[in-house]
């Protein structure tokens, strides 16, 4: 049963690659006829079935038990796999090096914050195969204190969106350096900000006098005494 | 025989490959000792092993470039080069992270529920 699962993916993927070939060319055939297909809406894709990314989530499943909690398909036909913290560096490096896989892209990084939740931030790796022409979304998980690994060993394209989550979530990531330009120093430094300046208060006033006719009496400018008479030029 | 040869694979950074058959045969056969390593009823063991075991059966049997890379179906011959060089990495790597084993820890109760 397996033998023959994994053939039908291998096959499946394969001929979708094809198979994308000619849908493609297809595609811009029907857009040079008629100009009424709306490309805001993403056409009924029979090469991406649900069946064969079913199936290749099926896979992933039983090649590594170890980090692969649940694998599900979302109501749009999209591939979630959802693994443990320390899995993200061994699944990421599978989906991009095994060849029935080659999700070379990363396409997006991001988290979530489900306060309610015990692990309340929800990491999300959206992957891009191009060979195979077919997306996969990783998922996995981490509380305030527990840090995940950083993916930039594996896609160079995790480094930005690593920063952002870093930054936006202040979101332990093991092997995050933060960088900085030192103003003193003149040069950039790799140790983390210290926010030195205060709470601001500002008082609401309007900028502009409202009873211009009220005005207090301003203190006198100082009167420049005249000073001596310079010597008559010659 | 000269205007046949490749000039240009057109993707940036590959190169073309000169000898092919040499090449994928040794990518091939380090694989292969590498799986050896692994348990015989590792899904990772057996997949590659079925598939790389085509693959280099084609190899073995095709001495025509062309030919060869409509049999294998995956893209130009030095692409499919890059993939067994790729396989050879991750399959030393798979040894030591050994994702046979059960798993490490089940998930919290309604982590991955949603909505919450």
């Amino acid at each position: 049963m397996a033998a023959s699962l994994v053939r039908f993916v291998r096959g499946g993927l394969g001929r979708s690659y094809n198979l994308a070939r000619t849908a493609c060319l297809l595609q811009q055939q029907t857009r040079l006829q008629s100009s009424d297909t709306s490309p805001t809406i993403r056409p009924k894709d029979a090469v991406v079935n649900s069946d064969q990314l079913a199936a290749f989530g099926e896979f992933v499943a039983e090649m590594m038990p170890k980090y692969v909690q649940q694998v599900e398909m979302t109501c749009f036909n999209e591939l979630d796999v959802m693994i443990h913290p320390d899995g993200v560096i061994p699944v990421l490096t599978f989906l991009r090096d095994h060849t029935n896989a080659q999700f070379r892209n990363m396409i997006d990084l991001t988290a979530v914050d489900v306060p309610s939740r015990q692990n309340r931030f929800e990491i999300v790796y959206n992957l891009l195969s191009l060979r195979f022409n077919s997306r996969i979304r990783i998922k996995t998980y981490s509380d305030e204190l527990s840090p995940v690994d950083s993916a930039v060993s594996v896609h160079m394209a995790a480094n930005w969106y690593e920063r952002e989550v870093w930054d936006m979530k202040d979101f332990p990531l093991s092997g995050y350096v933060e960088v900085r330009y030192d103003d003193e120093l003149k040069r950039v430094v790799a140790e983390p900000v210290e926010l030195s300046q205060e709470f601001r208060k500002f008082d609401l006033n309007t900028p502009w006098e409202t009873f211009p006719a009220y005005r207090e009496p301003k203190e006198q400018a100082p009167k420049l005494e005249a000073g001596d008479a310079a010597p008559e030029k010659k | 025989m000269a205007g046949l040869l490749k000039k240009t694979t057109g993707l940036v950074g590959l190169a073309v490959s000169h000898n092919p058959h040499e090449r994928l045969r040794s990518l091939y056969s380090k694989i292969l000792a590498s799986l050896q390593t692994m348990p015989q009823d590792a899904a990772y063991r057996k997949y590659t092993e079925q598939l790389v075991g085509e693959r280099f059966n084609h190899v073995q049997s095709e001495p025509d470039v062309e030919t060869l890379e409509n049999k294998i179906n995956c893209g130009q011959i030095e692409e499919v080069i890059f993939q067994a060089e790729c396989e050879l990495s991750l399959a030393r790597k798979m040894s030591e992270w050994k994702p046979w084993e059960p798993l490490i820890e089940e998930p919290p109760t309604n982590q991955w529920k949603w909505p919450v």
